[in-house]
């Protein structure tokens, strides 16, 4: 409690509505508007019709590890053909959920000095990055006041069991700022209970603003433009303020190349997406059988 | 290794593409590169054919591209597109010739937009290499002859004609040889 009443009321209100939004959801079962980018899109344009765009495209936001390093200097074709064959392999094994940076995960690995051989971490994802086989996420979450990161590779074959306990996305990429943030907004219960979202729905987008301990911080959050800090602005002074304005790089969103350099473009990603769509798609609808028939199962009773 | 941006899709270039961006030193930095750029970009939408060097040219026509086939997949009425096309084109009229005259030019072509010529060097000198950079499909006359056989053409006249007044000149001298010694063998019989 002591906590909660330590947040101002505007972050209180917040969080009522997120909470009261999350349980409409379960009720109505009505598809949440994502505040990205499909407000622009919704519009009808007046003039051109837009292209039509393969909707094996949309798979690049779940399976973002299947798309090749964009750096030419990485590229070889045959042996991202036959990575994205080992990860395909590796996914037929071990169920790799959907899941964005703000998912709250629990990983199972097998560790042979642990008791029971086995070990259970809890967290938020904070970072996913890597292609190919050595995609990597990192989770962090404060046990006993300590706040600790693991950084798991996706397709390690120790790990046992990825399971989802709240599927959503944050406001930002990366959320390296809860390393400075207060230590509530990313202490999570090893024992959190897995919270099922309505088939179809899109993922939810938790627009929570953290708040940041005073300074010293492990980075110059002012800088980075962050959207899901709130209280940045205090801890600055004017110093901080005039080399923030001092670094701003604007042109850089009109750089096109640069973004063209970064990303892969449509063409090669539609032979990709049509490689692995077959096989991603079936083992979709098979986890998706195998959960239905779980459901029927009497629970577990849970010891110790 | 790094994930590839997921957020933007662009459609692929259909011009080779180096590795990493050319620097174009500038006291500015990276915003003067991007000046620069401007420029040459904003000349060639312009004036559809322009000579540069070739550093430049090259770092330019990969931007007017770029530029182009955004136009083309988003169309007039996407914000973003609309607000790129106000930052590259300098003059302010040309963003309507990139999306009423360009875009449909453009539009249903499967090569690049643009095209990219050596220019001629002074013979014995050290100097810059220069380009030639134009948009395809631009109203000047074809920089390279693409019939070199063609009849028409001003050296092939002049060769024709060349050839045809040595042939006469050589049925001349076999007419005259062939009347000369009918006149010589007269007499004697």
């Amino acid at each position: 409690m002591s906590l909660v009443m330590r947040k101002s009321p505007i972050e209180y209100f917040n969080a009522a509505k997120w909470i009261i939004r999350r349980e409409c959801r379960y009720l109505s079962n009505l598809p949440e508007v994502a505040e990205n980018s499909e407000v622009v899109e919704d519009k009808p344009p007046k003039g051109r019709k837009p292209r039509f765009l393969n909707p094996t495209l949309q798979y690049r936001h779940v399976y973002p590890e299947f798309l090749p390093d964009p750096n030419p200097k990485f590229r070889n074709s045959l042996r991202e053909k036959l990575e994205r064959a080992d990860m395909l392999k590796r996914r037929s094994q071990v169920d790799i959920p959907e899941f964005y940076v703000g998912t709250i995960l629990a990983v199972t690995i097998a560790d042979p000095h642990a008791q029971g051989k086995t070990n259970k971490f809890v967290g938020i994802c904070i970072e996913r990055k890597g292609c190919g086989l050595r995609a990597e996420f990192t989770l962090r979450n404060v046990i006993d006041h300590q706040g600790i990161e693991v950084r798991y590779e996706l397709y390690d074959p120790t790990i046992q069991n990825i399971q989802v306990l709240r599927l959503e996305k944050r406001l930002d990429d990366k959320l390296f700022y809860l390393r400075d943030a207060l230590p509530e907004y990313c202490t999570f219960p090893i024992d959190m209970d897995p919270e099922i979202l309505p088939e179809g729905s899109p993922v939810p987008v938790n627009t929570v603003q953290v708040k940041l301990k005073p300074r010293p911080w492990l980075e110059r959050w002012e800088r980075q433009e962050l959207k899901g800090v709130s209280n940045i602005e205090e801890h600055l002074k004017e110093k901080d303020r005039v080399r923030r304005e001092l670094r701003k790089t604007p042109w850089e969103k009109f750089d096109l190349m640069k973004d063209y350099r970064k990303t892969i473009p449509i063409e090669d990603q539609t032979e990709i997406w049509g490689e692995v769509y077959n096989q991603l798609q079936q083992m979709r609808v098979s986890r998706k059988k195998m959960s239905k028939q779980r459901t029927f199962t009497a629970p577990k009773t849970q010891l110790g | 290794m790094n994930q590839a941006d997921i957020t933007k899709l662009v459609s692929k270039l259909r011009i080779k593409v180096p590795p990493t961006h050319r620097r174009l030193r500038n006291p500015l930095g990276p915003e003067g590169r991007l000046n620069k750029l401007r420029k040459t970009v904003t000349g060639l939408i312009k004036y559809e054919r322009i000579e540069l060097n070739y550093n430049r040219a090259d770092e330019a026509r990969q931007y007017a591209e770029r530029l182009i086939s955004e136009a083309i997949s988003h169309g007039d009425c996407h914000k973003p597109t609309m607000e790129i096309a106000d930052f590259w084109l300098l003059e302010k009229e040309l963003v309507h010739k990139l999306f009423k005259v360009l875009v449909p030019r453009f539009e249903n072509s499967s090569s690049a937009f643009t095209k990219m010529y050596k220019a001629p060097k002074p013979a014995y000198a050290r100097a810059i290499e220069k380009t030639i950079l134009e948009l395809k499909g631009n109203p000047y006359p074809s920089l390279t002859t693409r019939q070199p056989n063609n009849k028409l053409l001003l050296q092939n006249v002049l060769l024709d004609a060349a050839k045809y007044d040595y042939r006469q000149t050589k049925y001349a001298e076999i007419a005259e040889k062939m009347s000369t010694p009918e006149e010589t063998k007269n007499p004697d019989s």
